[in-house]
């Protein structure tokens, strides 16, 4: 039985080469695959053992540096002057260029008109005065947007801020912001006059002082030497130019008195003059100090 | 002292708690000191109005005191009456407004008077720059009503004043035009606003809501907004939906600020707009006329509830513009058309 045999090499039938063709094939597949295992393992070995020498490579420089900076400490608590002078040197130069800049930003304020970038635009901040006198500040929040708009503001109700800004916001931004600056100041100005002259000088007026919101319509009566026998005075002070402190239009008048006798007539003229061209407080101011010479006079 | 002033003091006293009582007699400064003195407080209600009413007598008590004590009253408790909001403006080109209390006074009294023979005008003013009006209406033939009277408050060198809502709404075209022509104004048209708060109002209409204000001066950091998030918390322990939040907390920061909202009650939408919908077809759909619908939002404080949806997650943010535009566009009744 020849052909049952198929280990004959010589085997004159087909299948018997054929199949040991296919037997040395898988043989030699196998050993390639092994060889192939073999050689990814000891890749895969090689690569391992080359982690592990970096490992262990990093973990002596970590130990050396911790080692490092243990000792520096130690040297640093062991010489402490020297390093920390110069820290607390440098700490407080920082702290006084911050507290400087602090101070230059605050010191805008005397500027009158500051301002500080918000998320969405500026707050501008309008720091009004009167003869060196510091008065209110007023705030608009501007959002920087097309169009520009104030989104809102401190300013008192019966300032025209939205002609202001009808007129000048869109176009011109500088103007709008010193126009707005020309009547804030304006008012605050009136208004320290109106209330200088009630606080100061009450006893000088023989009524209340009839006044209205903006300070732009002043009323009064007043007497030279109070508790004397003179007529008492009355004053209309109209302020026209809102983005003025001294009134445009003044009457004075004489209660009581059908016609005034020359001298009487000189003083009311006078005074009109008087509050055209001075601030309100200053005038009374002058009333008082003549009102103490006649006092004096009387004395003596 | 007229029987009808005496009732009517006796009306306006007996609707003042008593815990208000001294308060508003010394505002109304018509009994002196001495006279409240022999009052004894601490009777019952009937008791001390009766000696008050006595003491009025004693002084002579006229209808204008009533009425200014009928004023205080109101100041007291402004909340009792829905306040409409007026503005007026100029004519272009018109004078710098030299407001003068006396004149406007004058002049608001004599136009009343001139159109009805029989009507009861009284002034108070307050430190804030404003004038409280009362007015009385009677007609040619009749005495003036005390019990229904409209108030309005000027603000004096602006152009707004609010009035009490009434329902005597025949008087309101001539109470507008006595208070245009007295205070130098050209016209005056009624503002789609309304409420009970006479403060919120004011804060709408002069923008006043909002008075925090970034300077170089503050020292104040910005406040770290904390999600209400326990600062002793696990650190593992992480919110699931944290990112949302915090946008939901930021939008809501942007569009309602950090400081309390002015105090309505209530928000009225009248649409009138076709239907629109995602469903093509449907009957609704194709309809050619508008539908009409009223809508009104309700609330105790209705700002702060709508400020409170967002982060309640009752609704997303950021809010519909019809709802967040209220403050800053001094409205709560809308009309909505189509474009």
């Amino acid at each position: 039985m020849e052909q049952a045999n198929p280990l004959r090499p010589d085997g004159e039938s087909k299948g018997g080469v054929l199949a040991h063709l296919e037997r040395l094939e898988t043989q030699v597949s196998r050993s390639r695959k092994q060889s192939e295992e073999l050689q990814s393992v000891q890749a895969q070995e090689g690569a391992l053992g080359t982690k592990i020498h970096k490992l262990r490579r990093l973990r002596d420089e970590l130990r050396a540096a911790v080692r490092h900076r243990r000792a520096s400490v130690k040297a640093c608590i062991a010489n402490v002057e020297p390093n920390q002078t110069v820290e607390i040197n440098e700490q407080e130069a920082l702290e006084e260029k911050l507290g400087n800049v602090k101070a230059i930003l605050q010191a805008y304020h005397f500027t009158g008109l500051s301002g500080k970038l918000t998320s969405r635009g500026v707050c501008v901040c309008i720091n009004t005065a009167f003869e060196g006198n510091l008065l209110d500040s007023y705030f608009v929040d501007l959002v920087i947007q097309k169009p520009l708009r104030i989104h809102h503001h401190s300013v008192p109700v019966f300032i025209p801020l939205e002609e202001i800004a009808a007129k000048y916001l869109q176009t011109n931004i500088q103007h709008f912001l010193f126009s707005l600056c020309e009547y804030l100041n304006a008012y605050s100005g009136r208004k320290y006059q109106a209330d200088r002259l009630q606080s100061d000088f009450a006893a000088l007026l023989t009524g209340p002082l009839q006044r209205n919101p903006l300070c732009n319509l002043l009323s009064f009566t007043y007497k030279l030497d109070p508790g004397g026998q003179s007529f008492p005075f009355c004053a209309r002070l109209l302020y026209k130019d809102l983005t003025a402190t001294l009134p445009t239009d003044v009457t004075v008048t004489c209660q009581g008195v059908e016609a005034l006798s020359t001298s009487w007539e000189e003083q009311r003229a006078s005074h009109e003059t008087l509050f055209c061209t001075k601030p309100l407080h200053q005038v009374f101011a002058s009333f008082a100090r003549k009102g103490e010479k006649l006092d004096m006079s009387l004395v003596s | 002292m007229d029987e009808t002033v005496a009732e009517f003091i006796k009306r306006t006293i007996l609707k003042i708690p008593m815990n208000e009582l001294t308060t508003i007699l010394k505002a109304w400064d018509f009994l002196s000191e001495n006279q409240l003195q022999t009052v004894n407080f601490r009777q019952r209600k009937e008791s001390v109005v009766q000696h008050l009413i006595h003491l009025c007598e004693e002084k002579r008590a006229s209808l204008s005191d009533a009425a200014l004590l009928d004023i205080i009253y109101m100041q007291f408790h402004q909340h009792q009456k829905v306040w409409d909001v007026f503005q007026m403006n100029k004519g272009p080109g018109e004078d710098v407004d030299l407001f003068d209390m006396k004149q406007f006074k004058n002049s608001f009294k004599k136009i009343l008077q001139r159109a009805l023979k029989n009507v009861t005008v009284s002034f108070r003013e307050t430190e804030e720059n404003a004038v409280w009006i009362r007015i009385a209406w009677g007609t040619q033939y009749t005495k003036p009503n005390q019990y229904k009277p409209t108030y309005v408050v000027y603000y004096s060198q602006t152009p707004y004043a609010f009035m009490s809502s009434s329902m005597l709404r025949r008087n309101t075209p001539l109470l507008g035009q006595a208070l245009t022509v007295a205070s130098k104004h050209h016209q005056i048209v009624k503002m789609d606003l309304r409420s009970r708060y006479l403060d919120s109002l004011k804060a709408i209409v002069f923008k006043q809501y909002n008075q925090t204000f970034e300077t170089h001066n503050s020292t104040t950091p910005l406040q770290e907004r904390s999600l209400g998030l326990d600062i002793n918390m696990d650190s593992r322990i992480i919110h699931e939906n944290i990112v949302e939040k915090e946008r939901v907390q930021r939008i809501t920061q942007e569009t309602f600020g950090d400081y309390p909202q002015p105090q309505l009650e209530f928000a009225q939408y009248k649409l009138e707009t076709k239907f629109k919908s995602g469903l093509n077809g449907s009957i609704l759909a194709e309809r050619e006329e508008p539908l009409r619908c009223l809508i009104k939002f309700s609330s105790p404080h209705l700002l702060e509830a709508l400020k409170s949806l967002a982060p309640a997650g009752i609704a997303d943010a950021p809010l519909s513009p019809l709802l967040t535009c209220i403050p800053n566009k001094r409205m709560n009744y809308f009309k909505i058309r189509d474009k």
